[in-house]
């Protein structure tokens, strides 16, 4: 596995744990050269854990990792020197101006990026003599983004990196990462946002309470691709569902006056539906078809996993109790 | 990439940033200026017990101490603590930075403080008070160098018994005053008083006697070396403490 250059991370079995708990319960994945991997998961999965083990900042319980053919936990130098990392709070001393904390960084690493140039790359031209503590939340995450990537990584963990920008910063942001990766990069994304897992991310791993629920491309996760359509609309005044041309075997869903047909293939459907309204005269009010979102199958993925955990806590409180009689 | 060169710039970047943040820095360089020119002037240049040195001449030695001790113990003590929080350490142990590039970088610029303190307290001294330039020389350069070493490593390990960056200040200074108060920093005491007993348990004592000792007129080389070795214990406890319990990150979860 560490033989092949074109793999970056390699992922065995990973399981690290704080006190009684288990953060990361046996994690595998592989990222390779220029892809961007996202990570997703609720809040106290295990991503943030997952990847600052691979940054190197915690050893892990057990598993084999393998981050541009080293271990992290050795914490090398010539490993730190290769690999950019954006984590979830801006990290500077606030009294120095933005250009002197690239500077500075910049001087940490055998061959840097020219400061002018990540400052351009950032956006943060007009601010390059400001102080850090005068820039906005959003300046100051592509300021971390600029610190990252001054030592010219080959390997760069955002993690949240989008977190509290607006719009059109997320969009350059993401040009940004797609220019990092069409330079032969790789980067490890961890987010909240779908879109942005969507928009970027060559594959996508779901982690749910330490371990992963789902991995593959964001257009077949979970066999998001094999999902069914829907199609909603409003029924018209004076019309029952009955008179609608249903087809054999689906049952629509109505809630007030909105209807919502799922069927595996919308295309028949939809003409005879069209077809009827047009020839009744009647308008089809908000109509919409819709493929499962990546949002779709992610809630489905980790909000099927939560029932589960109940359900083990259930059995350990009910042994517990039992325990105590 | 050469740690050593990487440890100045650090210090120019950590002098950059302690100016700019004139909090620290008017409190470490601001109160033993005043307190030397206020409680100095008024209370005069009175004989003190079993000494060469007059009262405002005691003065001087004993702000030097106030001054070296806030800027190693509660300067870098209080700075670590917030970068802990905020996560600048974190950040940096991220970076191919040498850890002792980066501490270094930290003391360089502490100790390019202690000098400023030592010039401008010494000065106000030399011009003011009639205090000789420090008697035995080397016995106040050695004196100074240990007194770095000690209050420094104190700095890195109160670190460790300071929950977050808001507790800092309140732990730090909670430690630092009463233990200055009773060591004879404003006010010369008595060797054999009850006070005197308890605060030679602790360094900062040491420090007064042995910069104090420098100070004196008199034969010998000055360096008083029993408070040097106390200092020095301290050092190495504060030290291996240090080692054992600094924490890069913030205490979470």
């Amino acid at each position: 596995m560490a033989n092949d250059p074109d793999i970056v991370i390699s992922v065995k079995g990973l399981t690290k744990s704080y006190g009684n708990f288990e953060a990361v319960r046996g994690i595998d994945f592989e990222v390779r050269r220029g892809e961007v991997l996202a990570l997703l998961g609720p809040n106290g999965a295990g991503k943030t854990t997952t990847v600052e083990i691979l940054e190197g900042f915690h050893d892990r319980d057990s598993g084999e990792i393998s981050v541009l053919g080293a271990d992290p936990s050795h914490r090398d130098r010539e490993l730190r020197a290769k690999i950019g990392i954006v984590l979830q709070a801006c990290a500077v001393d606030p009294f120095l101006t933005v250009t002197e904390a690239i500077t500075q960084r910049a001087g940490l690493y055998p061959s840097p990026r020219p400061v002018g140039e990540v400052v351009n790359l950032v956006g943060l031209e007009a601010k390059r003599g400001a102080r850090i503590k005068t820039l906005s939340g959003g300046q100051q995450r592509r300021l971390d983004l600029g610190l990252a990537l001054v030592g010219d990584p080959e390997l760069i963990f955002l993690d949240e990196p989008t977190t509290g920008f607006d719009p059109s910063a997320r969009r350059e942001s993401w040009d940004l990462v797609r220019g990092l990766c069409a330079e032969g990069r790789t980067v490890v994304l961890t987010t909240h946002y779908m879109d942005e897992a969507q928009a970027l991310a060559n594959s996508v791993t779901v982690i749910v309470a330490g371990k992963v629920v789902a991995s593959g491309p964001p257009d077949t996760l979970g066999g998001r691709d094999r999902g069914e359509t829907t199609v909603r609309f409003t029924l018209p005044s004076g019309v029952t569902v009955d008179d609608l041309p249903t087809p054999l075997g689906i049952c629509p869903r109505v809630r007030h006056h909105a209807v919502e047909f799922s069927l595996p293939d919308a295309t028949t459907f939809l003409h005879d539906l069209t077809g009827w309204a047009v020839a009744r005269g009647e308008a089809l009010e908000h109509l919409t078809v819709k493929r499962p979102s990546l949002e779709d199958v992610y809630l489905s993925l980790t909000g099927e996993l939560d029932e589960l955990e109940e359900l083990d806590e259930l059995e350990e409180l009910e042994e517990l109790e039992e325990l105590e009689e | 990439m050469n740690d050593l060169l990487i440890a100045k710039d650090q210090v120019r970047y950590e002098q950059k940033a302690y100016w700019r943040n004139p909090v620290a820095a008017v409190f470490t360089f601001m109160f033993p200026v005043v307190f030397l020119l206020v409680v100095g002037t008024g209370a005069g240049s009175g004989k003190i017990a079993d000494s060469s040195l007059r009262y405002n001449q005691y003065l001087v030695v004993t702000m030097l101490v106030f001054g070296l001790i806030s800027a190693c113990y509660t300067n870098l003590g209080i700075t670590l603590c917030i970068r802990r929080d905020s996560g600048v350490l974190k950040r940096i142990r991220g970076t191919p930075i040498s850890i002792g590039s980066y501490v270094g970088g930290i003391i360089g610029s502490v100790v390019i403080n202690v000098v400023l303190i030592t010039l401008l307290v010494v000065g106000i001294g030399m011009v003011g008070y009639n205090l000789h330039f420090p008697y035995h020389l080397a016995a106040a350069v050695i004196t100074l160098l240990v007194g770095v070493l000690t209050f420094s490593a104190l700095g890195l390990a109160v670190t460790a018994i300071v929950p977050n960056g808001e507790a800092a200040p309140a732990v730090i200074n909670g430690t630092f005053f009463p233990v200055v108060f009773i060591s004879g920093v404003f006010y010369p005491i008595n060797n054999e008083s009850v006070l005197s007993e308890i605060a030679t348990f602790f360094p900062v004592r040491h420090l007064v006697k042995g910069l104090v000792g420098a100070f004196e007129y008199g034969p010998g080389s000055g360096l008083q070396v029993r408070d040097i070795l106390i200092m020095l214990i301290w050092a190495v406890g504060a030290l291996v403490f240090a080692l054992r319990k600094f924490r890069w990150e913030p205490r979470h979860r």
